[in-house]
């Protein structure tokens, strides 16, 4: 009998844990989360999955002479299908032998290491995929503003902050026509005024207004994961799910604030949470949330009209009694508000999530071949390498199927210390 | 003549008079926080209005001013802040940002410069899944409070506040991570545990 190898044995520990995977992937304190918990996930297959919208309303009203006066024709709605295809995500886990050797304890080593991969893959794996969806849909990680050595000074709204260190990039000319070829992330710092990434050897070509992008992307005009500046968009060109935006420019159009660089105000708020009102109706803002970075949320608080977080703590970190009389859920003008370390910062996002929804052709899982899991990994001589490598996978894409449910505020100064 | 009907309620004097004890009074002697029932509070609301039916199919396009409840769920206690004229720039500031131009008339999206100032949302009452909550004397106290002591805090101690709230999620995760995969693995990894006292000296 052939002796066991490495790879069988973690394969097995990781198909114990294998059903958990799902629900530390469903976490619900970010965006991706906000649309998964939706709940009608649709199930595609490799064809696109079809959105009829109802792009301009039917009939004919009017007042008419009741005494004998001619009622004139009528008309019909008018539909045209948007269409979304999934992406493909994975998040590949590379243990060596010594992290092995590192917790071997009796028979539970592999557990152990197992268990720990698996918890910070996913957690790492969630969060990359939460950074892409506050992009246009484009893949654009962040505008590189100028460079110094191997240190790139980001262009804020997204500055540095939606890079890990240790993620492969790739850097592309401002057109996303030319691919400048790859880098790695040694550094970030998306918390200081100064925005910076480090990379470990700048691709050759690199010049500021240059763009980076996730790894995986390929070609001209790369298409990644549809997100929120892809759907709460008032472009009058290019395409949204395969809809020309030119055809149908009011109805694709989400409305929009401009703040001018400005702070933000009750006023802002207001206008924008306005454009939803009177397009929709009065009561349609009771759906919404508002979607926003810790900074403007800061900003927000620092108007003075709403209850701090410092307060909600309260001494030992729980609310007190009385705040159970009211939901003690922090708000804009009303409206809940969810922040994000990985939003924009510059932008508040009013969501109506009811019209949100994500197009899944592979759930989360461990990417399998033939029911093995884990694989080896060979050496530069053909041999095998002290490491082993497992993957995780998902395929899917985040559609919005009315555009003018919400609202968005852009160019919103970002508070003193950020 | 036609009158619309709606569900309104004034404020309680007793509410009003415990909001001005707490909250104090502005320049103009006005509360600084008062209590609203949403459908008695109005504002303006200015621009191209589409009418639906109640199928959502359009029945109408208006450009018009109309004053319309402020606050959603209509049907509940709001608690508001008074909030300065300057908060709001200057007159010109103000119809700068806001007047829309739709079918060749300006409208001033959110109605006439706020010269007064204007009182801003503070937070709605409502139970934790959004039950109704009676306004009573005690609970706007306590808000009014809450909301004053909020004011004086920091910048920097809001910003703390709120990056110990994203660590302690981060945590949050971690534990439960490391729980629900606990939970895949058996006690001890299946093996059995005996336990063998040691010897009395």
């Amino acid at each position: 009998m052939p002796a066991q190898n490495n790879a069988n044995t973690v394969a097995l520990q990781l198909e114990k844990v294998r059903d958990k995977v799902p629900l530390l992937y469903e976490r619900d304190d970010v965006l991706l989360a906000m649309i998964q918990q939706r709940g009608d996930v649709e199930k595609v297959s490799s064809r696109n999955m079809r959105l009829p919208i109802q792009v301009n309303p039917g009939g004919k009203a009017g007042s008419y002479n009741v005494d004998g006066g001619d009622l004139g024709r009528g008309s019909g709605s008018s539909y045209d299908v948007a269409q979304v295809t999934p992406i493909f995500f994975r998040f590949a886990v590379e243990i060596t032998k010594l992290v092995e050797y590192a917790t071997n304890a009796r028979e539970k080593a592999i557990e152990n290491a197992a268990k720990r991969e698996v918890a910070n893959g996913l957690k790492q794996f969630r969060a990359f995929l939460d950074k892409l969806i506050q992009t246009a849909g484009n893949g654009v990680l962040g505008t590189i503003n100028s460079i110094s050595g191997t240190t790139f000074t980001m262009a804020v709204p997204s500055g540095a902050a939606l890079v890990y260190v240790g993620q492969t990039i790739q850097v592309y000319d401002s057109t996303l026509t030319t691919n400048r070829g790859t880098a790695n992330v040694t550094a970030a710092d998306p918390i200081s005024t100064s925005q910076t990434i480090t990379v470990d050897a700048v691709p050759a070509g690199t010049v500021a207004t240059d763009v980076i992008v996730h790894d995986g992307l390929t070609g001209a005009q790369p298409v990644s994961l549809f997100g929120v500046k892809y759907h709460q968009n008032n472009a009058t060109t290019g395409t949204w799910l395969n809809l020309n935006r030119a055809t149908y420019p009011v109805q694709l159009a989400t409305p929009r604030v401009n703040a001018g660089n400005a702070a933000l105000t009750p006023g802002n708020v207001r206008l924008a949470l306005n454009k939803v009102r009177k397009s929709l109706g009065i009561n349609q803002v009771g759906k919404l949330v508002a979607y926003t970075s810790v900074e403007q949320e800061h900003a927000w608080e620092n108007l003075g009209i709403t209850i701090s977080q410092v307060i909600k703590e309260g001494g030992g970190g729980r609310s007190n009694d009385l705040d159970l009389l009211f939901t003690g859920q922090k708000t804009m003008s009303g409206v809940p508000i969810k922040s994000s370390i990985n939003a924009d910062q510059t932008r508040i996002d009013f969501l109506d999530l009811s019209h949100w929804g994500r197009a899944v052709m592979k759930d989360i899982d461990f990417f399998d071949v033939g029911g093995q899991t884990v694989f080896p990994i060979y050496g530069a001589s053909g041999g095998l390498a002290s490491a082993y490598i497992f993957y995780f996978d998902t395929g899917f894409q985040v559609f919005s199927d009315s555009p003018r449910s919400g609202a968005f505020l852009d160019a919103l100064a970002r508070p003193s210390g950020y | 003549m036609i009158h619309v009907l709606r569900e309104t309620h004034n404020t309680p004097a007793y509410v009003e008079r415990a909001l001005r004890l707490t909250g104090g009074t502005n320049r103009f002697g006005e509360p600084n926080f008062r209590a609203v029932w949403g459908w008695n509070r109005l504002t303006w609301i200015g621009g191209r209005w589409e009418d639906r039916d109640a199928a959502g199919n359009l029945v109408r396009e208006v450009v018009e001013l109309r004053q319309v409840p402020k606050y959603v769920p209509f049907d509940c206690w709001h608690i508001e802040r008074w909030c300065p004229p300057e908060l709001y720039g200057s007159p010109q500031d103000w119809y700068a940002r806001t007047v829309e131009c739709e079918a060749g008339r300006t409208i001033p999206a959110l109605g006439p410069y706020p010269h007064r100032g204007e009182y801003e949302h503070c937070l709605t009452l409502a139970g934790v899944r959004g039950e109704f909550v009676q306004l009573t004397p005690t609970i706007a106290e306590h808000v009014a409070r809450l909301i004053q002591a909020s004011r004086v805090l920091t910048a920097p101690r809001r910003r703390q506040a709120l990056d110990r709230r994203d660590a302690r999620q981060e945590r949050d995760f971690d534990a439960l991570a490391y729980e629900v995969l606990d939970d895949a693995v058996p006690a001890f990894h299946g093996l059995p545990w005996i336990r063998v006292p040691s010897p009395r000296p």
